[in-house]
């Protein structure tokens, strides 16, 4: 019995069998769900020792400065397999993300030694890298002898791998020639339409294509939704986080940029014809069919009105659509989610991404054991095993795409989601011109917004106004 | 006449009740919501009747949550010990230190005194994370990084200062008379100090304690930068519950409830010599 219970746990590793057929096989066998998850982890721990040596740091000891997230959850739950895999130990601060970034910033401003690894947005690495806080990937990536066999860099998508690696010169593109690969992409997510079924079927409505069917749609709930429903759910706080998700997809839908780059200086290109257009339609929406009380409305306001029913859909991240459609909300199973291109003349969307990354701090006294770590924690196998098991639900690999298992768990928890991330994926990327004054730029750009939509200043005026103050601010700090 | 008096009653009463519910109406509210479900709190309308549970308090005292996407492990008790222990054993060195220091203070005049009682105000003006960067290099450099030692070292610069200067006024307050006259008897300075002078001023020092407790409880950005999770108070680990999947409004509620009850505890416990405390030498004889 144990050799045919092996020889099916290696079946499943060669990908030759998908998880549920092997758990059902297994059980046929006797195996209880416990024992089989056993043997799973043990092949799977033999198949990736195979070829490398996991066991070089036999013994050190990392420490991982986390962010609460079911991204990190999930990883948590599989460390048992690191461990047994390398013989290291591995522990873990976890913090909230609302004071996350404190907590990062202020150990690697101090040059604090605890932390060898952690996690990090794409952004927050065009500070920390060329501050000289992060080491540079490329060291081990192009080193052979530090890569296992099977760990496939080129799986990861390229947009991903680009979107993390940055020259470190402002205005250079991200990926570009001699960019150093400042973090390993994790976990990402990209920015569709995550709407109300139930209002969508009661008004006979269908989820909206561009920005002027978007404003349509939302105007319409508005109006007749009922019990206060308003149309549309935005971010709208002053912070960069109202910039990056739904706006900064459809202004780059619209062929909006943040700058152009002439000569290694950046000009603000907020006031462009392409960003007028898209803002004032945006604004516009806003004052029709948005919240209340928008300019304080952030990731969780959006999610929490979304799975109380009180907007008709919002244009945000997948991951937010997921954990309200899967959460405990009201509107649990009842989310639809839909692809959109705002700009009618544009075929797709063109959205923008948030990506979880891991990067090794500089300040690590154990840096190639915790290459160790971030190779395990960004291969194939830890996040299949989230992407089936847990909420990973952008993973990295296109391979896990593909993964038939993976596509029936999400089929079955989330109907429609991958055939909109199809659609929204092939051109999700970052659109911002990386510069280390990304997050002065963008709590500026979101104020503007505020003034804006209250009324305060016309859209065109205040775009102007908010080109020549960050004009200003980049030749103050020598990059205009 | 009486039906006048009883109208001002009457608009008397009105006012008073407004102005209790005014302030009382978000605590309220707030212990309702630790009493209900995410769901129901983010129920439009609200309501003043919703179903009650007791999920909240039981996840919290049981450590696990269970949400959706599976069980949360939930640190918030640990939380609550981290606060307790930081809080009082911080007002207690800062007690220890302070009260002679502000004798000292009261009842001597010496070179650089004046300047070494500001430069002590002074740590109160500094911004926290100007302080807290440089401070992260030299507690790497001599061990006291994410140690409860240097924790409570740290929370000296919101505890020490103002037990130093409540404490000082009310030594000055108290007339050195009293003491000069039981040293004439010939008990030593020592003896003055405990015996008159700290029981004279036992009211202040009573209300800077606790002053000092609520402040060092309330403190949040000291652990969060020189402390790894596991020595995290309760102002940090209540955030703990606003997650990337959602908020968990009535976790947080409940965990407000709990966390609120030392300190109200201690100020129901010392309400009298707060009272006493604070208002003593606000009128001059």
């Amino acid at each position: 019995m144990y050799e045919k219970a092996k020889d099916l746990c290696e079946a499943f590793q060669a990908r030759g069998i998908g998880r549920r057929d092997l758990m059902r096989r297994l059980a046929a066998l006797g195996i209880t769900a416990g024992i089989a998850d056993m043997l799973v982890n043990a092949t799977a721990t033999r198949a990736l020792a195979a070829d490398f040596d996991w066991k070089a740091y036999k013994g050190t000891s990392l420490k991982l400065l986390l962010n609460k997230h079911p991204y990190a959850d999930s990883m948590i739950a599989d460390l048992e397999a690191f461990k047994t895999l390398t013989g290291m130990d591995v522990t873990y601060d976890i913090f909230p993300e609302d004071v996350y970034f404190d907590k990062v910033t202020a150990a690697l401003s101090s040059h604090s030694t605890e932390y060898d690894a952690f996690m990090t947005g794409a952004y927050q690495t065009w500070q920390y890298g060329p501050a000289g806080w992060l080491v540079d990937m490329n060291e081990f990536l192009q080193d052979k002898s530090k890569v296992a066999p099977n760990y496939d860099w080129e799986d990861i998508l390229p947009n991903l791998r680009a979107s993390d690696s940055w020259s470190g010169k402002p205005g250079d593109a991200l990926g570009g020639p001699g960019a150093k690969q400042w973090a390993l992409p994790w976990g990402f997510e990209v920015y569709m339409l995550t709407y109300n079924k139930p209002v969508f079927d009661k008004l006979k409505l269908t989820p909206p294509k561009n920005m002027q069917e978007l404003m349509t749609t939302a105007a319409t709930i508005t109006q007749s939704g009922g019990n206060g429903m308003y149309g549309v759910g935005l971010r709208g706080s002053r912070s960069w986080a109202t910039i990056h998700p739904g706006f900064l997809s459809g202004y780059a839908n619209f062929g909006g940029r943040d700058f152009t780059v002439a000569d290694g200086k950046l000009k603000s290109a907020v006031n462009s014809k392409e960003s007028k257009e898209f803002t004032a339609q945006f604004v516009q929406m806003v004052q029709d069919s948005g919240p209340k009380n928008w300019a304080t409305y952030t990731w969780y306001e959006v999610g929490a009105d979304l799975g109380a029913g009180t907007s008709g859909m919002i244009y945000d991240a997948d991951s937010l659509g997921y954990f309200t459609a899967t959460g405990d909300t009201k509107m649990k199973g009842q989310l639809g989610f839909a692809p959109i291109a705002p700009n009618p003349e544009m075929s797709h969307p063109t959205s923008n991404v948030w990506i979880w990354s891991l990067a090794m701090s500089n300040f690590s006294k154990r840096k190639d054991a915790t290459w160790l770590f971030m190779q395990w924690a960004t291969g194939t196998d830890h996040l299949l095993f989230g992407a089936r098991e847990h909420d990973m639900i952008d993973p990295v690999r296109s391979s896990i795409w593909k993964d038939s298992e993976f596509q029936a768990h999400m089929e079955q928890k989330v109907p429609g989601f991958l055939e909109t991330y199809q659609v929204t994926s092939p051109d999700a990327k970052i659109y911002f011109t990386p510069q280390p004054l990304f997050f002065n730029v963008t709590t500026d750009w979101a104020a503007a917004l505020q003034r804006m939509v209250a009324k305060q200043i016309p859209v065109s005026e205040g775009l102007d106004a908010l080109a020549a103050a960050t004009d200003r601010q980049m030749s103050d700090a020598g990059l205009g | 006449m009486a039906q006048a008096d009883m109208l001002w009653r009457g608009l008397r009463g009105v006012a008073l009740t407004l102005v209790v519910v005014f302030f009382l109406f978000p605590i309220f509210w707030i212990v309702l919501m630790s009493f209900e479900t995410n769901e129901t709190v983010l129920q439009v309308p609200p309501t003043l009747t919703p179903h009650l549970t007791l999920q909240n308090y039981v996840a919290l005292l049981s450590g696990k949550l269970n949400t959706a996407t599976g069980i949360i492990n939930i640190t918030f008790l640990h939380n609550l010990w981290n606060s307790v222990l930081l809080s009082t054993c911080s007002v207690l060195v800062a007690l220890i230190l302070g009260v002679p220091a502000a004798y000292a203070f009261a009842r001597f005049r010496f070179r650089g005194g004046e300047d070494i009682a500001f430069t002590l105000l002074s740590f109160r003006f500094a911004p926290p994370l100007l302080v807290l960067l440089p401070l992260t290099l030299y507690f790497q450099d001599i061990g006291l990084s994410n140690t409860y030692v240097g924790l409570i070292w740290i929370y000296q610069l919101i505890c020490l200062p103002l037990i130093l200067w409540i404490v000082r006024g009310y030594f000055e307050d108290a007339s050195p008379d009293i003491e000069y006259a039981y040293r004439v008897d010939g008990h030593s300075w020592w003896k003055a100090f405990t015996k008159i002078a700290i029981p004279l001023a036992g009211p202040g020092i009573a209300a800077a304690a606790l002053l000092s407790f609520i402040f060092a409880w309330n403190n949040f950005v000291f652990a969060l930068v020189l402390a790894s999770a596991d020595k995290q108070p309760v102002t940090v680990g209540a955030l703990a519950f606003v997650t990337a999947s959602g908020i968990q409004y009535g976790i947080i509620a409940a965990a407000i409830v709990l966390s609120i009850l030392p300190t109200l505890a201690l100020a129901l416990y010392a309400q009298r010599w707060l009272v006493e405390g604070l208002s003593l030498g606000a009128v001059k004889g």
